[in-house]
């Protein structure tokens, strides 16, 4: 029941972390910041706007890019296969990258672009994180991973390979490409508009939902612990994003999958003499 | 007349190897009588003399002297007489899946042929063989999956390689012959290893059947087993035998179609399935063909990054996922050999799909090159779907690919607590992966820029022999969708959930069309250049280009030395 109730809820926490986050940052600069709720009356505020469409495919691609990502969290939600997550989320990222390619706005294909090249960025990383999982709990259901005791110590170099993937995921700088709005307005997002662009902006929501329940899965079944972490890397990515500038695509990925292989081939090693 | 012919008798082809899946016979065994090994032994001389004849004639060293070894060691073979003696035809569980692949993929590439021969300039004998040429080699590949005698293989082997050398200089200029040769030859690698690996085999094991051998091997001497292993390689064009399969390309396009899924390079993975219970009886060989085929899948999958000739493109894809077959039979665990099968038979559809779409876009649309194809959604949305579909079936869930390289990394998963070196597999695999993902969907999005103002009247009508071959293949895909729901090879949600999130998208297609909203033209910010849309390309240097064919020698010497110490 209370699964469903998170399923449900997904986009709305995602969007509160999101609004918190707003402030994190702004308080971290020393500025007061928007409230807390500010990513919900934004969205309150394009509802009301007069939608603009390109092409049918453009925007029912950024649909189902928000529907396969709520798929994706409810999968996690619900324990399933983590492998398999992983590959269900590189469906919803190809939506996305489609629907970049479908209008002829060149900002929009050097987003869908640069979307497309960070999942060689992050894919290979995540695929890894599952194995480590796999070896150390015999199965990829999240559901026994969750139920395990913490894998923080023993899974301790593909976590901090997890910590790249995080700003590549999150948008957040110095990985934040693919995204770059002082260069390429917004990447995939530029020619969404009013509900359309809502979809857009609460798949990222979702991608925050997404991404710090991976990350809880390093606690294991300790409660406490999985809120340490979420409030250490929570601030750390923060931090990160406000006192570095971002990278070129390609420097993106030379770093992430250079560092983030060699972290991750170590500790599967290691885990296998275990 | 003549193509109803061809239809009837591909149907009844496909019905009986279906029929046959379906019969209770778990191995059929067999021995063929004295009079057809004679039979097969002078066919064998004739090849040799023809391939002999051939490589003067074209005055090509290689060819030639591959020839005369070949020679030489074959009435060595031949004068050599083992005693441990059983059936010349063993079919198996995997022999059956094999023709279904055979004969329902190739089935439909034959009726695709027909359409395609029509429109080149040959005569009308020459236009017949073709398609007599195709039944040939289907039924050469009938028989090699039937076979358990090594001799008998060796032969049917040798013919595919004459079919394929025949099929690719079929267009007779100067490149087609040259890229012929070049498939002879390296072809012809395969076949000394496999007279190389009969010789040992006779010498030291004292027969020429698979079966024998693999039930008597000593996991201290696998040398019969690394070569036929090499045979496989130069079959399955791995790197560094790849430049034979990219040479065929100057074939007409249902010949690599017909190559690259139903014949020729599937007997690679078939020659690892075979022998992967004697290839897993020492873990060195294992881990070896493993590392050799997951590596040549990662780096065929970076090369065909900077290539820009669309069915290049998929040779190499097929390349790479040879590599992952091979790797898998490799593994030799009850759930890698399934991925195994199941890649196999999915591969076969998705590549053929995708090459029968490579040879519409030639001979319709006029283009070869993935840089001409802008925006063809406006022009062929049909065509369009198609590609997409092949494509998203090569590496998104729930398509039979796909479950397959799932399954593979969950077997290698495992094998990592047994042996670290397994890791490198991994690697391999999950860079391999995200390559040909990127790769699939940099070739989709150049069809995909839809133009606003493109009226919806420029579409470009297919031929029915070219429609209906490929529907048949996508409702193939469905069909297969539906079969691993029932195997249970992933769970049912899993298969589920994204069959209706793909579904969903044509349907919203035809039924949304946003009334409400308003339309507008695309952000071009004040640019008044004519948008030439960007393909990314990733240009691998030759050094980079060295080193994988470097590794990859390496590796399979490597292979032989540890087979024999």
């Amino acid at each position: 029941m209370i699964e469903i109730i998170l399923i449900i809820f997904a986009p709305l926490i995602g969007g509160l972390i999101y609004g918190f986050e707003r402030v994190v940052r702004a308080r971290m600069q020393n500025r007061q910041g928007p409230p807390i709720l500010q990513p919900f009356y934004d969205m309150y505020k394009l509802l009301g706007k007069q939608a603009f469409i390109v092409n049918p495919y453009h925007s029912i691609l950024g649909i189902m890019h928000f529907v396969t990502l709520w798929v994706v969290v409810a999968f996690v939600i619900l324990g399933e296969n983590l492998l398999y997550v992983v590959f269900l989320h590189l469906l919803s990222s190809i939506f996305i990258v489609l629907t970049g390619f479908s209008v002829r706005s060149i900002y929009s294909h050097i987003g869908a672009n640069r979307e497309l090249l960070s999942i060689i960025a992050y894919e290979p990383i995540l695929i890894m994180l599952a194995v480590g999982f796999f070896m150390l709990n015999g199965t990829f259901d999240i559901d026994a991973i969750r139920s395990s005791s913490s894998e923080l110590a023993s899974m301790f170099f593909l976590f901090l390979a997890f910590l790249l993937v995080i700003p590549v995921k999150l948008k957040k700088s110095p990985f934040d490409a693919a995204e770059a709005h002082q260069e390429i307005v917004g990447g995939v997002e530029v020619e969404f508009s009013g509900v359309f662009f809502e979809f857009l902006y609460m798949a990222k929501w979702l991608e925050y939902v997404f991404i710090y329940s991976l990350l809880m899965l390093f606690a294991g079944n300790s409660i406490l612990l999985g809120a340490v972490l979420f409030v250490v890397v929570f601030l750390l990515v923060n931090l990160v994003d406000n006192s570095t500038a971002r990278v070129k695509i390609n420097h993106l990925i030379k770093i992430v999958l250079s560092i983030g292989l060699t972290l991750g081939m170590l500790n599967l090693i290691g885990l296998s003499y275990v | 007349m003549q193509n109803t012919m061809a239809i009837v008798f591909v149907s009844i082809l496909a019905i009986v190897s279906l029929s046959h899946l379906f019969t209770t016979i778990d191995v059929l065994q067999a021995s063929l009588p004295h009079l057809f090994h004679n039979i097969f032994m002078f066919i064998d001389f004739i090849l040799l003399a023809y391939f002999l004849w051939q490589g003067i004639a074209k005055k090509h060293s290689l060819v030639t002297m591959f020839a005369v070894i070949q020679m030489l060691l074959y009435t060595y073979v031949i004068s050599l007489s083992p005693t441990l003696l059983s059936s010349d035809i063993l079919v198996d569980k995997v022999s059956s899946i094999m023709y279904l692949v055979i004969n329902i993929v190739g089935g439909v590439i034959i009726i695709y042929a027909l359409e395609y021969i029509k429109s080149e300039e040959f005569s009308k004998f020459k236009k017949s063989g073709f398609i007599a040429m195709l039944f040939l080699f289907l039924s050469v590949m009938n028989f090699i999956v039937s076979t358990n005698n090594i001799e008998i293989f060796f032969m049917l082997f040798e013919l595919t390689t004459l079919f394929s050398y025949l099929l690719i200089a079929y267009r007779s200029d100067e490149l087609s012959n040259n890229n012929a040769l070049k498939a002879l030859w390296m072809n012809q690698i395969g076949g000394v290893a496999i007279l190389l690996a009969l010789v040992v085999s006779i010498t030291k094991y004292d027969t020429l059947y698979f079966d024998i051998l693999i039930k008597n091997i000593d996991s201290t001497y696998l040398l019969p087993i690394a070569l036929l292993a090499i045979a496989g390689f130069v079959k399955g064009a791995s790197i560094p035998f790849d430049k034979w399969l990219l040479g065929a390309m100057v074939a007409p396009t249902p010949v690599s179609a017909i190559l690259h899924s139903a014949t020729m390079v599937k007997i690679a993975p078939y020659l690892m399935l075979k022998l992967s219970p004697a290839i897993i009886s020492s873990g060195f060989a294992s881990i070896t063909i493993t590392l050799i085929g997951t590596f040549v899948f990662f780096a065929a999958s970076m090369l065909a990054l900077s290539k820009d000739y669309f069915k290049e493109i998929l040779g190499l894809s097929t390349i790479a996922l040879l590599g992952l077959m091979m790797a898998l039979a490799a593994i030799g665990s009850e759930e890698s050999i399934t991925a195994c099968l199941v890649l196999i038979v999915f591969h076969a559809i998705s590549k053929a799909l995708l090459f029968f779409q490579a040879g519409i876009l030639e001979k319709v649309n006029h283009l070869k090159y993935v840089k001409e194809i802008n925006g063809l959604v406006n022009h062929s949305p049909i065509l369009v779907f198609f590609i997409i579909i092949g494509f998203a079936s090569l590496t998104l869930p729930p398509f039979g690919a796909f479950i397959a390289k799932f399954m593979a990394i969950e077997s290698i998963a495992t094998e990592i607590t047994r042996n670290p070196l397994y890791v490198l597999a991994l690697i391999f695999i999950a860079l391999g992966s995200v390559f040909l993902t990127l790769l699939y969907f940099k070739v989709v999005t150049k069809l995909f820029a839809k133009d606003v103002s493109s009226k919806e009247d420029n579409h470009t009508p297919l031929p029915k022999l070219y429609m209906i071959p490929s529907s048949i293949l996508v409702s193939l895909l469905i069909i297969g969708i539906l079969v691993s729901y029932d195997m249970k090879l992933l769970s049912s949600t899993e298969i589920i959930v994204p069959s209706l999130l793909i579904a969903i998208v044509p349907i919203l297609f035809v039924s949304v069309l946003f009334k409400k909203a308003h339309r507008v033209k695309e952000y071009h910010c004040g640019e008044k250049d004519e948008l030439e849309l960007s393909m990314y390309y990733f240009a691998v240097s030759d050094g980079y280009k060295k080193i994988i064919t470097a590794v990859a020698i390496l590796l399979i010497l490597i292979l032989v030395v540890g087979a024999v110490l």
